[in-house]
């Protein structure tokens, strides 16, 4: 177990930062060729005014239609992103690993706000669940992948938050979090995950079209 | 004046040999020490000191206890009996490795390196 925790730690991070990065970048690079091949005039009404409006109203809660639709998940849905991307940054376990492997150190968030936010993240993977088996139009766009990557997450964060608390064997359930987790980050640039880096450019291509061609909102 | 330097010598040979193993000896030991820390936010790292050496067969102290010059490890130094703060202060420097890194890298590194020894937060740092 020793040496799967020494490959997890070593070579497997850097695979999955590594696969991570350079998928991403080729994602954003074949999409992009797609988009111009394809619709090849948006390039001339692509806007950073219209671009930036539809993000901002997007980003903030209830900033939009869509978000006033179903006010419960919209709640779920902001709480579980905002803490998803805050506690594997900020959390002291995380920061003390790139500080004994690779001497980087910055601030942490307080064990006690890492742990709420954890279960947040628990319970809103929960919510989505029960949200694809129970809403028949959502149950009807949901495909094999869908519940990859809700269950990846799910798994990451349960193993995570067992491993702080100490419970079952600590070996066992840092080296499980730790390859969940891996897996996660190789999963973004191939998965539904993706929307981690084609969100922004999603609404800045929709943004423009209905800013300069439809002169409309679409929030 | 001879008769009163033998009798100190006497008495000094004589309360090492009560006082000296243990003044030396770690046997008491049964953590990292973090006092120096302030206000630690983990449990002091289980370390039975003797217990550990015997059992990873350590004899030389200085494979722990290393000495070091202008921020490189000499391993050839021993330092036993020397504070490891006094080297590797709390809050790193340029050239000076922090006192958490230290230990991380001392022990976590090792651990991995003879592929045997606890590596996972919760085996050291145990919750009570």
């Amino acid at each position: 177990m020793n040496q799967l925790y020494d490959l997890a730690v070593g070579p497997l991070t850097w695979l999955a930062i590594g696969v991570f990065v350079i998928g991403s970048l080729y994602r954003l690079a074949a999409m992009y060729a797609m988009a111009k091949k394809k619709d090849g005039p948006y390039l001339t009404y692509m806007s950073w005014r219209f671009s930036l409006r539809s993000i901002m109203h997007w980003i903030t809660p209830f900033g939009s239609l869509g978000w006033k639709e179903n006010p419960a998940l919209t709640i779920v849905t902001f709480i579980f992103h905002i803490c998803l991307i805050l506690v594997p940054i900020f959390l002291m376990s995380h920061i003390v690993l790139w500080d004994q492997f690779k001497g980087i150190s910055y601030p942490a968030l307080p064990d006690g706000a890492a742990d709420l936010m954890s279960v947040a993240v628990i319970l809103a993977c929960l919510y989505f669940i029960w949200r694809r088996v129970s809403d028949p139009t959502v149950k009807f766009v949901t495909s094999c992948q869908d519940w990859t990557v809700l269950i990846l997450v799910l798994l990451t964060f349960c193993t995570g938050f067992l491993s702080y608390h100490q419970i079952g064997s600590s070996l066992v359930m840092t080296t499980l979090h730790i390859l969940c987790g891996e897996a996660m980050l190789i999963a973004i640039p191939f998965t539904r995950l993706s929307h981690m880096i084609f969100g922004l450019f999603t609404r800045a291509y929709i943004g423009s079209e209905f800013g300069n061609v439809r002169k409309a909102r679409d929030w | 004046m001879l008769k009163k330097s033998l009798m100190l010598l006497a008495v000094a040979a004589v309360s090492l040999c009560f006082f000296g193993p243990a003044a030396f000896s770690q046997e008491d030991m049964k953590n990292v020490p973090n006092e120096v820390f302030g206000a630690p936010r983990r449990p002091a790292a289980v370390f039975p000191h003797d217990a550990h050496n015997e059992k990873a067969q350590i004899e030389d102290c200085a494979v722990c206890h290393h000495g070091g010059k202008d921020g490189k490890m000499d391993k050839e130094d021993m330092t036993a009996g020397t504070a490891c703060v006094e080297c590797h202060p709390v809050a790193g420097a340029p050239g000076q490795t922090s006192l958490m890194r230290a230990f991380h890298k001392q022990c976590v590194g090792c651990h991995l390196e003879r592929k045997a020894g606890p590596v996972a937060c919760g085996q050291c740092h145990v919750n009570k």
